[in-house]
């Protein structure tokens, strides 16, 4: 999912309300004039094809009336031509205007989330958790933030806790699927992953991730059914064929185990799983060089994987954990949202 | 494996054990009074991880007697006497005598673990302690003593050892002996607990490492005869330069050439399974053969190390007890390599909460098919005041798996008395029959406190035989003898081992489990050296003695 789609979802949800703070709007009602005045003329500039006009009267209704409405407008501007770091900048404006602003928190979660940075995301929602524990979608963001930030027994937390709020969405099923999947909790993921099918019975991540469950738990042939279907839509699927190569692997047909994993690493180069058994399927059919090649490969995205980890819970404070007894977290494919 | 798996079940003709009795607690009737020392909180890592137990018979009288391994604490790291390891003495009816002052064995300092063999080949068993600063290598003086020649021997090694094991791995007849290493540390510069991110859990502080802390290279002594050994580890290709976190450790011929080769269990770090290249080196294999690491590819907190023919296939398959949040591995040995067959066997979603420690194959209902039982117990006493969602606490209980015989397991823990279901903080482990009842019991070292001896009361249990084996001078013990038992079609291979578990030592006896079989068809051991032994029509229930030297071969 892009940024800027992302933002769509943000921006329709606050078009109805300026965000800016309360004390700014009830002490000066001539500047909040000036102020609608100005982002009326952002909107037609806009419409008129003019962006680099528009973002500048955003930008100066942000400035002369400290709006966060101007500064969520020109943030997504901004994302749309590509932009991140003015983005998020903007939004950063936005969260010190309006700190505890549901709107501006939620929107700055979902756009660091797009632009690849949970750990700020991961910050902002579980202050929005707090602020509004009853609404699902706060929760849902955050486990999935957790889950890209490598934190699967948190973001299992906090998907439970959106699935109790909102048991029928489909999405949150997934997520909770997908998350207890890299848990190894197959058992548990199922049932959530089969709900998850009969809300949305096209999509290919969730049969993909049935099948995963359903190999975990030892459902052999459901689980090549499943990966099948999903190859079938989406004949380079990583976790698809990632099954398909485990189930070809238990039956001992190297061979097509091989051919798997190797269209699993060419869709997720960095799965150190999908080399890991790239290189056992290698060994079994003699071709020492190349599973030796796979296990240098297995170590060096594990070695990324770790780095990367580390990195984002080195910025997320106390409150996260570490890993348990000093370790590294283990190499857990993420959630396809 | 499945058409095997149920001829055995229907040649043996064994009804479901009952559960009457279960395992029980004799700790305090048997007259063991042993406490293990470790700090209240914990908040080093070197005050967690001892320790070890022993099941050998050091006085020659046919029962195994037990050795308990102490440890010390930071605060009372000065002082060797403030720990004291125990050796009680098997006296019969599930009575032990602590004869340890008299041994001489009570004080190796800062104890970790430990392993037995008759390393001198006078026909009774020496003992090896790990420890924290220096090993302790006792000679059984035959007269209930010991004396340490470990100086003499050339056995001390340095820094924190773990893991022991004694193989004859260079096939000259006498036993050399494997130590594996944990963390590098420095008593006077301990990592402050709690001091950054990798010290804390669950936002909490706690002990630091193992990651983040340097790790130990390890110990290969070949023994060179006249009790002295000579360290060759780096040349043997099994040093471990990187210093992985060696934990347990486990000798076996993998590859069934006669050569013993070695599997380390390396915590937070890949496994290594060392091949014999049968000219004095090893070659590192784990990841070919497949039990480096998890099924995804992680690499796990591994403690502890089983070796059993769980399916009667003929090969030693590995059970390797990990971390909690990681599941233990079951690697099934498959001839030309092994597979993770953890979650399809169904031990994988059970153990996820745990931090396994101690572990064994063992067949408890004496069916024919070895059972596999784990302890466990965390690392962090600090996790009790904090929401663990589903990580069991501090304190946990054991895992008992029931093997069903067709390449699955039940999870029975719960079907076996409470002791099994007691929460503890667990960690070596030894199964052997202390009783000769046929059954066998387990014998448990915790970290906190006392230790547990579960003796098996399981009342409906199938018919069993036990093997002890007495190999030619030096290596008397017949360390790397395997004994296979021939039941109609089913052959059940059993392994006499130095080391195993979690830095523990089991019973060297050879245990099988005959269900309604009232003999064994025939009898077959392969010794040391290759050569063998066998034996036809053996009656059920009843301890045997086959001796190399004396044996047709």
């Amino acid at each position: 999912m892009t940024a800027a789609v992302l933002w769509l979802a943000v921006v329709s949800a606050m078009a109805a309300t300026d965000a800016s703070p309360p004390q700014a709007r009830a002490a000066s009602p001539r500047p909040a004039a000036d102020r609608q005045a100005t982002l009326q003329l952002a909107q037609k500039a806009l419409a008129a094809g003019n962006r680099a006009e528009a973002k500048r009267l955003l930008a100066s209704a942000a400035e002369r009336f400290e709006s966060v409405e101007a500064l969520l407008q020109l943030s997504r501007l901004q994302s749309e031509d590509g932009d991140a770091a003015g983005a998020l900048g903007s939004l950063r404006k936005a969260r010190a205007a309006a700190p505890n602003s549901e709107g501006v928190l939620s929107a700055f979660a979902q756009m660091s989330l797009a632009a690849g940075a949970p750990v700020p995301a991961i910050l902002a929602l579980e202050s929005l958790a707090r602020i509004c524990p009853t609404v699902a979608q706060h929760h849902y963001l955050l486990g999935v933030a957790l889950m890209r930030a490598g934190d699967m027994p948190a973001a299992v937390d906090a998907l439970r806790v959106a699935e109790r709020l909102e048991p029928d969405r489909a999405l949150t099923l997934v997520a909770l699927g997908i998350a207890l999947n890299s848990g190894q909790l197959y058992a548990d993921a199922k049932p959530f992953l089969a709900r998850s099918l009969a809300l949305e019975p096209e999509n290919v991540d969730i049969v993909a991730a049935l099948a995963e469950a359903e190999q975990g738990v030892g459902e052999l042939d459901a689980a090549s059914a499943h990966a099948q279907r999903a190859l079938s839509k989406s004949p380079s699927h990583a976790t698809a064929n990632l099954v398909a190569g485990l189930i070809a692997m238990n039956q001992s047909r190297y061979s097509d185990a091989r051919s798997a994993f190797e269209r699993a690493v060419a869709a997720d180069p960095q799965s150190p799983k999908a080399h890991y058994q790239l290189s056992l399927a290698c060994t079994r059919l003699g071709d020492t060089a190349a599973a030796a090649e796979h296990v240098e490969k297995y170590k060096q995205t594990l070695r990324e994987y770790e780095s990367r980890v580390k990195a984002l819970r080195a910025a997320t404070g106390p409150m996260r954990d570490a890993p348990p007894k000093g370790r590294d977290p283990k190499p857990r494919e993420s959630g396809k949202q | 494996m499945t058409r095997a798996l149920a001829l055995l079940a229907s040649s043996l003709l064994l009804a479901a054990p009952s559960r009457d009795g279960g395992f029980r607690d004799i700790t305090q009737a048997a007259g063991v009074n042993f406490q293990h020392h470790a700090a209240p909180e914990k908040k080093y890592i070197v005050e967690s991880m001892s320790g070890g137990v022993a099941l050998f018979d050091y006085d020659n009288d046919g029962r195994p007697d037990i050795y308990f391994v102490d440890s010390l604490t930071v605060d009372t790291a000065g002082d060797p006497t403030k720990a004291r390891s125990a050796l009680y003495r098997n006296i019969g009816n599930l009575k032990f005598e602590d004869v340890t002052d008299k041994a001489g064995v009570a004080h190796p300092g800062w104890g970790m673990g430990a392993c037995t063999a008759d390393v001198d080949g006078d026909g009774w068993e020496d003992l090896y302690v790990t420890a924290v600063g220096g090993n302790k290598f006792y000679r059984n003086n035959h007269d209930g003593t010991f004396s340490d020649v470990t100086a003499r021997a050339g056995l001390a090694a340095s820094g924190w050892s773990a893991g022991c094991g004694f193989a004859d791995f260079d096939r000259d007849g006498d036993l050399d002996l494997f130590v594996s290493r944990y963390v590098k540390i420095d008593l006077q510069q301990l990592p402050q607990f709690g001091r950054d991110k990798t010290c804390q859990y669950r936002g909490i502080p706690v002990q630091c490492g193992p990651r983040g802390l340097p790790g130990e290279s390890d110990f290969l002594f070949r023994n060179d005869g006249g009790l002295r050994f000579t360290e060759i580890a780096e040349q043997a290709g099994v040093a471990d330069p990187r210093g992985l976190f060696g934990l347990g450790v486990g000798w076996f011929d993998y590859n069934e050439d006669g050569w013993p080769d070695l599997f380390v269990a390396n915590d937070s770090g890949a496994n290594f399974l060392y091949q014999n290249q049968k000219n004095g080196t090893f070659k590192e294999v784990a990841f070919p053969m497949g039990v480096a690491v998890s099924q995804d590819g992680a690499e796990q907190g591994s403690m502890g190390v089983a070796l059993g023919s769980y399916d009667n296939n003929g090969r030693f398959s590995l059970f390797v007890t990990n971390f909690s949040e990681e599941y233990n591995a079951l690697y099934h040995h498959e001839g030309a390599h092994f597979t993770d067959l953890s979650f399809r066997s169904k031990t994988a979603a059970s153990s996820l909460p745990f931090v396994g420690w101690g572990t064994a194959f063992f067949d408890y209902d004496n069916d024919g098919l070895l059972d596999i039982i784990a302890v466990n117990g965390h690392v962090y006493p600090q996790l009790d005041k904090v929401k663990l969602g589903a990580s069991a606490g501090y304190r946990q209980r054991k895992l008992l798996y029931h093997n069903r015989g067709d390449g699955t397991f039940d999870e029975v823990a719960a079907q076996f008395g409470a002791a099994m279901m007691e929460e503890r903080v667990s960690r070596g482990l030894s199964a052997g029959d202390l009783d000769d009842d046929g059954r066998l019991d387990i014998v448990i070292n915790d970290l906190d406190g006392s230790p547990q001896i579960l003796h098996n009361e399981i009342s409906e249990v199938g018919n069993w035989l036990i093997v002890r084996l007495k190999g030619k001078a030096p290596n008397t013990g017949a360390i790397g003898a395997i004994a296979s038992a021939r039941t109609g079609t089913v052959t059940q291979k059993r392994l006499v081992q130095s080391g195993s578990s979690y830095i523990s030592q089991e019973d060297k006896r050879l245990h099988f489990g005959l269900g309604k079989a009232a003999q064994v068809d025939s009898l077959e051991v392969t010794w040391p050296d290759g050569t063998t032994t066998k034996r036809e029509n053996v009656k059920a229930n009843q301890v045997i003695e086959i001796s190399q030297s004396q044996s047709p071969q």
